[in-house]
């Protein structure tokens, strides 16, 4: 063990040649190389790879629920207990309703009424994080990794305390500290909003709501109304833009609203609540235009904020950003030279495999001996509403916005063939956008069936510089959507470079 | 000027000194390669917009005339004709060479057999294989079929059925006939609005540069032969009893129990098509093991997961006759025995170019010995006026290289472009259930070509299997050459597949490394990112301990 320790010391020194490092530091003798506070995907990919390397690594993760609050958490985080994985679990279920109209045209004789058991559903979603959950623990102790259950707390800029079930508190040493604690739903200010749910609960009701409102234009928002919508209950998606998705790319934003009303989704755009109020009915919900639905559940998706609150880390001189997220530079470490932190605790892009980018490479920085710093540039990403909206790169707009040239942009439109026979009118949107010059792809979206399956190896492409003349020279799959990728041989619009506005 | 708008050349010196280079065979110089006139490019411009705004209006014989006039006014060629190509077969390759050729300037006319479901020596169809008897009806079928499968999932998620489903056949045939009666419908107007003359009928050749239809003779300074290719039954006994693929698109009724006899990626897709309808499948293959030809692995689970949705495998088996019973049902006599009681035999054992009656002989354009017609790498045939694109010269029997040499053909033809088509890194999927989706070298390949790989896989349970219940499992495997950890292969088998490995697709023909694929940030949760969250090799199979690799790698594998 003690030969370990000290390899680790010497990658530790190795790669930190360049931070400045007191050098009687290295003379302490501290319990843990690396303790992590939030057993999330970024804590558990840093404390997997860190041990990997030869450090000593301990972390802690609040008890299991599938509600998170304060005292409640469990191993695997948001990821896997209240985000991505039930999620899309849902998704899945969500995707039948639809499916099952779409078979009769197939030839596929089925009962008028077809019944949707939610508490079926449920179970089979509760046993699978379950189960995850323990193959995330397992994962943990096969490294190597010592978990403790507790709530995590920073006491000095190498002290750590644990809190642990029964109110005892553990106190270790720590040559790093890594907070990885992640976020949480946030809650508007609106009278009555104790009636509303955030999605953590959303995830795990008890009965399925047969009347909705979503307040919120965001993924998690268009999300859970496609998945309630697809179970067939009334959705009602309030939303303060003219459009959902703020970020995306304009036209795929606009495709995606389009879908959601086809499908019968009740968008309100411009709007926002003013008021909850609890009746024999349900809950009744007013907006600010002065519209009243009464409803069986109200969901806020109106944003997360980072886990900071009872870390204890401005105490000891961590600086946090207005948002309250940590603020941290290019290796993920704060202004306190021996802490720290990963993930959407830090608020830069908030996506499970970017946590997990950043985590392979503050293990690589501090134990590995390699200073690295997580790239962000072409990062897919997918929204699971159905069907789903996939990008990577810049959008039109923020293509024009970087421009230094102009900006080709090419776009398909089409019919899926599975809806020539089903009859679904739902078109997918896929586009590419290429700088003229250079001819280099910057950016690639599509919103249709399998988009976020179709995006990935576009990703790969986008992110080695593949330019318009390599996907035109690469054979098509057919009879596939994926191959408009590479058959797009006519520009839909270029867009003349202007030279931008200065104050000089 | 107006010659060179109705027959455009290569003019460009070096571009000729390049079509040359591949030419010794033969040597002679063609008349379209004539370097003595000159095409300006704003000539092609003009007829462009031309045959665009003329399209239908512009007639076979107004053409004519115009191109006679034109040439006998430049006094440089000889003869003149009635078009610039015409085009036998007016399928996947055929339509795109003759649509991009007329894009180009040429005046083309085309020539195909009446509509039918079923092809033969009088029926066919705008639209060819791909859309009346190939992908697209076959891609519909799946569709119609998976839906057995998701209804299985289904209940893992809490849907309930008071009944279970049961499916109607005659339902789906008549969508699936309205939909191909609609698409071979578009097929010809994209013709027509691309001004190509449409000839219905059968097309011979008489001469290097005369076609006969129905009798009446069209001449044309190119001829591109794209009829395609055609279901091929081995002439055992009873062999009349067995349907094809064309049949079996299109039968009247659901079979209850089918043999099918074959282990390619057709033989495969009916198994899986009739098995989610809810017909008894049995698939008769010669060999141990399903699609020849790729990768080891990928055989292997794909036909393990087929076996677990319900289809009976019966391997090294080789149909020797086909009997009909007294009831009426069939009987399938092998090497190893005879089964009974099927309902339907079905035989996808292979596709035979469609050479005969064409006038192949006549004219003397030789053929390979499969009797494909043998051309060089720009399509062109032993008869320098005579080219051929597609299934028809058995090169890679996919509808978008067809696509690919044709649209390279009209290039080398009418734009001034010799364009070889690029086979290199061609995806290809198979739809089977679950779908296989692959791009680059088999391991096999692989191996023989860069000794030092690196193998990486992933097999796995996706999500929705844990949740539903169901056995699937996916199976993904990227091949690395060690030397210069390019991509050279990737494979998948489970759903989704093919629209997956498109992507992939760009980054393997763009000789992406794994470094890059590893850069790559994943898309969660899906499949797809499990191809770029492969960090640790399964193998790595170096020359040096070539004697054991194969042991190795099947010990290893372990699908």
């Amino acid at each position: 063990f003690s030969q370990t320790l000290i390899m680790s010391r010497k990658m530790l020194i190795d790669g930190e040649a360049n931070n400045n490092i007191s050098n009687n530091e290295e003379e302490v003798q501290y319990d843990f190389d690396l303790f992590v506070i939030g057993a999330g995907s970024g804590g558990v990919r840093a404390s997997r790879f860190s041990a990997q390397y030869g450090a000593k690594v301990g972390i802690c993760e609040l008890p299991f629920h599938p509600i998170s609050s304060e005292v409640l958490g469990g191993v695997g985080g948001t990821c896997v207990i209240r985000g991505c994985v039930p999620k899309k679990i849902l998704v899945y279920g969500a995707s039948f309703g639809p499916e099952l109209e779409d078979a009769r045209s197939y030839g596929w004789e089925l009962n008028e009424k077809i019944d949707f058991n939610w508490k079926k559903l449920l179970h089979k979603k509760t046993e699978e994080i379950v189960r995850l959950t323990g193959i995330y623990k397992r994962l943990l102790s096969n490294a190597g990794v010592k978990l403790f259950e507790g709530e995590g707390k920073v006491v000095g800029s190498n002290e750590v305390e644990v809190t642990q079930l029964d109110g005892t508190k553990l106190c270790y040493s720590a040559k790093h500290i890594l907070v990885a604690t992640g976020s949480r739903a946030q809650r508007p200010d609106i009278p009555g909003q104790e009636l509303a749910i955030t999605s953590d609960e959303a995830l795990s009701l008890d009965e399925l709501p047969k009347r909705v409102v979503i307040l919120g234009g965001g993924y998690i928002a268009v999300e859970f109304a496609s998945i309630w919508r697809g179970m067939g209950s009334t959705v009602d998606l309030c939303f303060r833009k003219e459009l959902p998705l703020r970020g995306f790319d304009d036209e795929m934003r606009a495709v995606v609203a389009r879908n959601l009303e086809g499908r019968k989704v009740n968008l309100h755009p411009q709007t926002t609540l003013s008021e909850l109020v609890k009746t024999e009915d349900g809950i009744t919900v007013r907006t600010d235009h002065g519209e009243e639905l009464v409803v069986d559940a109200v969901l806020f998706a109106t944003g997360r904020i980072p886990n900071t609150k009872r870390l204890n880390l401005e105490a000891v001189g961590v600086e946090l950003d207005r948002t309250g997220a940590v603020k941290v530079d290019e290796y993920s470490r704060t202004n306190i030279p021996s802490i720290w932190a990963i993930g959407d605790v830090t608020n830069r892009m908030n996506l499970t495999p970017v946590a997990l980018m950043e985590g392979t490479l503050f293990a690589k920085t501090v134990f590995g001996g390699q200073l690295s710093k997580p790239d962000y540039s072409n990062i897919p990403c997918a929204v699971f509403c159905i069907p789903p909206l996939s990008v990577v790169g810049l959008s039109e707009e923020q293509a024009i916005e970087q421009a230094k040239g102009d900006i080709l942009v090419f776009t398909s439109g089409f019919n899926p063939m599975k809806n020539t026979i089903s009859g679904r009118q739902e078109k997918t949107l896929m586009k590419l956008i290429v700088d003229a010059e250079t001819d280099k792809v910057l950016g690639a979206s599509m919103c249709g069936p399998d988009a976020a399956e179709i995006m990935q190896g576009i990703a790969v492409a986008l992110k080695c510089g593949a330019t318009k003349a390599q996907f035109d020279s690469t054979v098509g799959i057919h009879p596939s959507a994926a191959e408009e990728f590479v058959t797009m041989r006519s520009v839909t619009r270029r867009i003349a470079f202007s030279k931008p506005k200065t104050n000089l | 000027m107006a010659t060179s708008m109705s027959t455009p050349k290569l003019t460009s010196q070096k571009a000729l000194q390049t079509l040359l280079l591949y030419h010794t065979a033969n040597s002679k110089l063609p008349a379209t390669l004539s370097p003595h006139s000159s095409s300006p490019l704003s000539a092609f411009r003009t007829l462009t917009s031309l045959s665009s705004r003329c399209c239908q209006s512009l007639s076979h014989h107004r053409r004519r005339r115009f191109t006679t006039r034109a040439e006998s006014e430049n006094g440089a060629e000889p003869r003149s004709y009635d078009f610039d190509l015409f085009t036998i077969g007016a399928g996947s390759g055929g339509v795109r060479a003759s649509r991009f050729a007329s894009g180009f300037g040429a005046s083309v006319a085309i020539c195909e057999l009446p509509f039918g479901t079923i092809a033969s020596d009088s029926v066919g169809g705008y639209g060819g294989t791909c859309v009346l008897r190939g992908c697209v009806p076959k891609k519909l079928l799946v569709y119609a079929s998976k839906y057995s499968h998701e209804f299985e999932e289904s209940h893992g998620f809490g849907w309930i059925y008071e009944t279970e489903p049961k499916h109607d056949w005659s339902t789906l045939m008549a969508n699936k006939n309205a939909e191909l009666q609609r698409l071979t419908g578009i097929y010809k107007n994209i013709l027509k609005n691309a001004g190509v003359t449409m000839i219905e009928g059968r097309g011979k050749i008489v001469d290097p540069h005369t076609v006969d239809v129905n009798g009446k003779l069209y001449t044309a300074r190119n001829i591109l032969i794209s009829v395609g290719g055609r279901p091929f039954i081995p002439d055992i006994p009873g062999s009349e009893y067995a349907i094809d693929s064309d049949a079996a698109l299109d039968l009247p009724e659901k079979p209850k129990k089918i043999a099918i006899v074959g282990g390619g990626y057709i033989a495969l897709e009916f198994a899986g098509i009739f098995n989610g309808l809810k017909s008894e499948v049995h698939l008769f293959i010669r060999q141990k093991k399903v699609l020849r030809g790729f990768d080891e692995e990928i055989r292997d689970f794909v036909a393990e997961q087929m076996s677990l949705r319900g289809i009976e495998f019966h391997t090294e088996e080789s149909p020797q006759a086909v009997v009909k019973s007294s009831d009426g049902s069939f009987s399938l006599k092998t090497n190893k025995g005879t089964s009974e009681g099927f309902s339907h035999v079905m035989f996808a054992t292979g596709r035979k170019p469609n050479i005969k009656n064409l006038g192949l002989e006549t004219v003397g354009v030789e053929l390979t010995k499969n009797g494909a017609i043998q051309v060089d790498e720009y399509s062109r045939t032993s008869v320098p006026s005579i080219w051929a694109v597609g299934d028809v010269t058995d090169r890679i029997n996919l509808t978008p290289v067809a696509l690919m040499e044709g649209g390279a053909l009209a290039k080398t033809l009418f734009l001034n472009q010799p364009t070889k088509p690029d086979y290199r890194a061609v995806p290809s999927a198979v739809f089977s259930q679950p779908p296989i989706g692959q791009v680059g070298l088999s391991e096999e390949q692989a191996v023989k070509e860069y000794g030092d790989i690196d193998v990486f896989t992933s097999n796995f349970r996706p999500l929705k299997a844990t949740v539903s219940g169901l056995p699937d499992r996916v199976f993904m495997k990227i091949i690395v050459c060690a030397k210069t950890d390019k991509v050279v292969g990737l494979h998948m088998c489970g759903e989704d597949s093919p629209e997956i490995v498109q992507g992939f697709a760009v980054a393997v023909k763009a000789g992406l490394t794994k470094a890059d694929f590893d850069a790559t940030v994943g898309i969660h949760p899906t499949a797809a990112e499990e191809l770029v969250t492969m960090r640790t090799p399964t193998r790595k199979i170096r020359s040096s301990s070539q004697g054991k690799t194969d042991a190795e790698t099947k010990a290893v594998a372990g699908v």
